[in-house]
């Protein structure tokens, strides 16, 4: 077995002083070339698990590593958001060349490559376009283009899909889906979706909500490519979600959204009786 | 904006009646807009009659030194001009205006750089720029006066002290508000400081920073006008001040109108470097 390119041993993260916990001991490894999706309800702490993994934000406890080394924002990871983040006063070619800008190459090469990448996602008409003037969706494959023009090892993904419509959502998962198997970098994508998670993952890591910790890691052990043979009308896709959701449907039970009622009210306020 | 393409109805049989053709549109569209455009243009003509008008029924009841007659006004303009003493004015206070200026903008950008880069540094001035900001620029008069005497560098320096503070508070709410999402791509990327400030903060603040721009320069005709009435009379200001303590009121409005011209250059001038600047932004 080979190293794993990501390293995460008893992660626990605060915030406010203390006063808020976001993490609590987080372990997990993503192996080279793995998709692993990270699904949890809203408050677990996933995309802060992103920004650790990037370097971002420091943590209070437990220890990260990536590619054997403290993580940095640097040329081996890339990431791409929920919204596309252009700068709007870029056109879209110039938008990738920032990214590789930064990471020193020249002038005319950055340009060459731009035009090559904006060609795999299908926008090489569009390069001198500025980024106000393309759809939601057609902005979010260029910022999926950016990230992957710089060629990382690692590729994050923060519900990058998330605030498209449902038709353009279903396309990028498959171009994605074709992009990692040409290319087979780690991708680490987070997703509140089940489906989604399932669908693209090889891994699912399930988190739990306040403070966010690992309820289960879940093998997704459906064929591949995914995107030729689609796996969701399946009984095993079907077990699988079914599955995740009773897990789900469990922490409810457990009584987690009442904790969470708790982080936004004082606690004497739900405990008296109403009259 | 680039998907959208005039595509004729898919379907021409279903709703034959009512098909138009894009050409015939077009023009709808076209004489709309002319006849908008005649209507505004027709309202500002009647409105600046109207004020003719005006003028000479008030020079008529109540006599050339509470209002002079539009014509006197004009033979007034075509004598100074003429003459070149309306040349040497304007002159005179465009150096005023423009040294002072140029060092309010770059005085004014950089300073704001400084105090929207660095959070500590305008934590700590803040209460002396509010202070000083706060201040009406004429209260600073005697002081200039004092230091720098009463001629061209006094006055460069009360245009300096008008226009910079819009500039630099301007420029330094655009730094320090830039997009925070940007800058956590930029710094997901890799960038460091010195690369999110030029290629991040300082473009996504433009657009305050001409807006400071843009209220520095009007500012600083007033400032320029001011001091010229206030220290050494000399520019538009004096020659301003020479026509009304003689009541030569037609030759106070032909200065008048210059300086009306002026400042509406300078603001025209502006707008369409913000325009060309700017051309990224959402425009419909």
């Amino acid at each position: 077995m080979t190293e794993p390119v990501i390293s995460l041993r008893h992660v626990g993260k605060l915030f406010g002083d203390g006063q808020v916990r976001a993490l609590h001991n987080v372990s997990f490894d993503v192996r080279p070339g793995e998709f692993l999706s990270l699904v949890g309800p809203s408050g677990c702490g996933k995309t802060t698990l992103l920004r650790i993994i990037n370097g971002l934000i420091t943590l209070e406890e437990g220890s990260v590593t990536v590619m054997g080394a403290r993580p940095e924002p640097g040329p081996d990871l890339a990431m791409v958001f929920q919204s596309a983040r252009l700068l709007p006063w870029r056109t879209i070619s110039g938008n990738i060349e920032f990214a590789l800008q930064l990471r020193g190459h020249d002038k005319a090469e950055r340009r060459q490559r731009a035009l090559a990448l904006l060609g795999a996602v299908g926008l090489r008409d569009f390069a001198d376009a500025f980024p106000h003037q393309l759809s939601g969706g057609m902005q979010q494959r260029v910022g999926l283009a950016r990230a992957l023009a710089v060629e990382p090892r690692v590729l994050l993904m923060d519900e990058p899909f998330a605030a498209l419509d449902a038709m353009t959502r279903e396309v990028l998962r498959k171009e994605l889906l074709q992009m990692w198997a040409r290319r087979r970098m780690a991708i680490v994508f987070v997703t509140h979706d089940i489906d989604e998670a399932v669908y693209l993952s090889q891994r699912v890591v399930l988190l739990r909500p306040r403070p966010g910790r690992i309820d289960e890691v879940v093998e997704v052990d459906l064929p591949e490519p995914r995107w030729e043979r689609d796996p969701r009308p399946t009984p095993e896709f079907t077990a699988l979600r079914n599955h995740l959701w009773d897990r789900i449907h469990a922490m409810a039970r457990e009584g987690e959204a009442l904790e969470e009622l708790a982080g936004a009210f004082p606690m004497e306020a739900i405990e008296k009786p109403r009259r | 904006m680039i998907e959208q393409s005039a595509k004729p109805s898919p379907s021409p049989a279903e709703n034959a009646p009512a098909t138009v053709s894009v050409e015939e549109l077009a023009a709808r569209g076209r004489e709309r807009r002319r006849r908008q455009n005649g209507f505004v243009l027709g309202a500002q003509v009647l409105i600046g009659i109207a004020l003719l008008a005006g003028m000479y029924a008030l020079n008529a009841t109540s006599g050339k030194l509470i209002m002079p007659r539009p014509d006197d006004v004009l033979a007034q303009s075509i004598k100074l001009w003429s003459d070149g003493t309306m040349l040497k004015a304007l002159g005179e206070s465009l150096t005023v205006l423009v040294i002072g200026y140029a060092i309010s903008i770059v005085s004014g950008i950089l300073g704001g750089a400084l105090l929207g880069g660095f959070h500590y540094l305008s934590r700590v001035l803040d209460p002396y720029v509010n202070a000083l900001n706060s201040t009406p620029g004429a209260a600073f008069i005697p002081l200039i006066i004092v230091w720098f005497g009463l001629y061209t560098e006094a006055k460069v320096v009360l245009v300096w002290n008008a226009a910079f503070f819009p500039i630099l508070i301007n420029t330094a709410a655009g730094i320090a508000n830039a997009n925070r999402e940007l800058l956590e791509m930029g710094r997901a990327f890799g960038a460091r400081r010195r690369e999110l400030f030029w290629s991040v903060m300082l473009p996504d603040a433009l657009p305050s920073i001409l807006s400071g721009l843009r209220i520095g320069a009007a500012i600083s005709t007033v400032g320029t006008v001011i001091a010229e009435l206030t220290m050494a009379q000399s520019g538009l200001g004096g020659l301003l001040a020479q026509a009304g303590n003689r009541f030569q009121m037609d030759k106070y409005f032909a200065v008048v109108i210059v300086l009306m011209a002026l400042g509406t250059a300078i603001t025209a001038l502006l707008r369409y470097a913000e325009r060309r600047i700017g051309r990224w932004r959402i425009t419909s």
